[in-house]
């Protein structure tokens, strides 16, 4: 940390704020909200994050070349598995982005004072050792960062998958309507290459990290796996971004045409 | 001691300077230099800055042991406790500012009482129950478990740190925080404790209560005092959800006191 300046949280502010209220009113209608509120989030969220895994596996059917491509998704349209899930999605993350936003504070003054002591806490011991203690803290401090970027990759997923799902359901509805198949290996495979790459790419970052970290910020909430500990949960959601964002880098490269179909043989002869 | 430290360290002490009764002179950072000595706190290098350098530095200590939890401050941009900090644990240049989040008095005294105050106020933080209670009679016995849990939570010192390093406390001063939620815990687990759910729930789930909170845990990442803050908080919130479904009455002295 580069101590020579006065950390960042506290050079924007002269003066700590002044006195609080002392009495305080609170509406219980407001607070049942809340927890209405609360549970919608992190359930839309939950269902995402699972729904995104999923969804991971089904494009990744690419990797056994189009013809397995075609056949997982010919099946789903036939059997009508597609068409509502495609609504559902719509429906989730429409609900999720409205709930999960109210948690992010309106004013830039505030995102700025959040954000700067984020970067305080995150920078401070880095390089200096004798500031590390071995015990269950995270010394520095990560997460209010992790928890920003959050709400950035939320942002970004926002615009991104708005333009992804309009495009998948007015596919869906085309075909719904004049008959015939919305999804199909050799369109995507042109869309992909034809410049959209650059658009999953950026996309499959932040919805890689924005579920992991998501479904880390919910264990903590309220407390599944408590007993093995943050770092140990922190540890999961490493993996777990790790290991889709890489199957995630594979089966986009195999769709932009960069790399041959890894698993085409399984499907030969 | 001394002689294993072949030279002492001239430790660059950057103070955030400011004195609410003169209003007119605006904040500013002062720099001291302070020779470290082994096993220097920040409370011994404040006292030596203090009586050598400038007598007009305000800052708090009472217990220089960690129990009193009057020295908090903003430790290079993290708040932690004067007397608990060893300057062998930092780096030369030591930024040290009053505590955010708090009425400042002056430098680096801040005022975390009323705060504290303010918050116990709203959380009833107390004992509550409809029977009166009879100092003759021998107090019912509580079992191990539940008494070392409280135990836990009654190990806050009101430090504020946790306070000051939660970003969303920062932002809204109506916060309750995490010291706040852990209160409410405190009183939730005393079996002594006759509040309804209902009666809790209100305090609790309010977006200032548990779900303004967005568990970025730095609160538990700060306490001193090593509080299991991480378990008060998804206690609590798994708590509000349950009183959601649950209907029961509020409870009757806190009616009394509503309709007084
Ligand atoms: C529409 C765009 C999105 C926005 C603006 C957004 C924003 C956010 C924000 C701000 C949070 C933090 C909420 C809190 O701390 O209470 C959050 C949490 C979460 N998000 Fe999203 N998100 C979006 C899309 C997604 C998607 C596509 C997924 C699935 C991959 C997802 C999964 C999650 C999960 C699991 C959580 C944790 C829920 C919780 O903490 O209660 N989000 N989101
Ligand atoms: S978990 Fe984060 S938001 Fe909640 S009280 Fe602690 S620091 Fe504040
Ligand atoms: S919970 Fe910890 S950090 Fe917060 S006031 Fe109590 S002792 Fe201080």
């Amino acid at each position: 940390m580069n101590t020579n300046t006065t950390p960042t949280s506290l050079r924007a502010k002269s003066v700590p704020r002044g006195d609080r209220p002392a009495s305080f009113v609170v509406d219980p209608a407001a607070a049942r909200r809340q927890v209405w509120y609360e549970l919608a989030s992190g359930a839309t969220g939950l269902a995402l994050a699972l729904f995104m895994w999923g969804h991971m596996f089904l494009v990744g059917s690419i990797l056994t070349g189009e013809k397995g491509f075609n056949w997982v998704a010919h099946m789903l349209e036939e059997y009508f598995i597609a068409q509502p899930t495609v609504a559902a999605v719509l429906v989730l993350f429409i609900v999720h982005a409205v709930m999960a936003a109210r948690k992010v504070p309106g004013q830039l003054k505030e995102r700025k004072v959040m954000r700067d002591l984020g970067r305080d806490l995150n920078a401070y011991g880095k390089g200096f050792p004798g500031m590390a203690r071995g015990d269950e803290r995270f010394q520095p401090h990560v997460e209010s960062m992790l928890w920003i970027w959050q709400v950035r990759t939320g942002m970004i997923i926002l615009v991104l998958a708005s333009f992804h799902l309009i495009l998948l359901a007015s596919n869906v509805f085309e075909a719904t309507m004049q008959g015939g198949l919305a999804i199909d290996a050799t369109r995507t495979l042109a869309r992909v290459q034809g410049g959209l790459w650059m658009l999953y790419a950026v996309l499959l970052v932040c919805v890689e990290f924005h579920a992991s970290v998501g479904l880390y910020r919910l264990a903590i909430k309220w407390g599944f796996g408590a007993r093995l500990g943050r770092h140990t949960l922190h540890r999961i959601e490493q993996v777990l971004l790790w290991l889709f964002l890489g199957l995630g880098v594979v089966v986009l490269a195999v769709l932009a045409g960069w790399l041959p179909a890894p698993l085409e043989f399984l499907l030969k002869g | 001691m001394a002689e294993n430290i072949k030279t002492a360290r001239i430790l660059k002490f950057d103070i955030f300077r400011y004195n609410p009764a003169e209003p007119d002179k605006p904040p500013y950072m002062q720099r001291f230099e302070v020779e470290e000595a082994p096993y220097m706190s920040l409370f011994l290098a404040l006292n030596q800055i203090r009586e050598e350098q400038d007598s007009s530095l305000q800052f708090d200590f009472v217990c220089r042991s960690a129990v009193c939890g009057s020295c908090g401050m903003m430790v290079n941009g993290r708040p932690a406790l004067g007397c608990q900090t060893l300057t062998a644990d930092l780096p030369e240049v030591i930024a040290l500012h009053p505590l955010p989040t708090f009425a400042l008095i002056g430098d680096l005294s801040v005022d975390t009482g009323r705060w504290f105050r303010s918050m116990v106020d709203r959380v009833n933080g107390w004992i509550e129950r409809e029977t009166e209670f009879d100092r003759a009679s021998i107090e019912a016995p509580m079992d191990n478990a539940t008494a070392d849990k409280i135990y836990e939570a009654d190990r806050c010192i009101e430090c504020g740190c946790c306070v000051a390093g939660c970003a969303v406390a920062n932002v809204r001063p109506d916060f309750l925080g995490a010291t706040g939620l852990n209160r409410i815990a405190r009183f939730m687990m005393d079996p002594r404790d006759q509040r309804s759910e209902q009666s809790w729930f209100e305090v609790v789930s309010d977006s200032e209560g548990v779900f303004g909170c967005i568990g970025m845990m730095a609160c538990d990442d700060v306490c001193p005092k090593d509080l299991p803050l991480l378990e008060v908080y998804s206690y609590v919130r798994r708590k509000a959800v349950a009183s959601l479904f649950s209907s029961g009455e509020d409870h009757p002295a806190r009616r009394e006191a509503e309709k007084a």
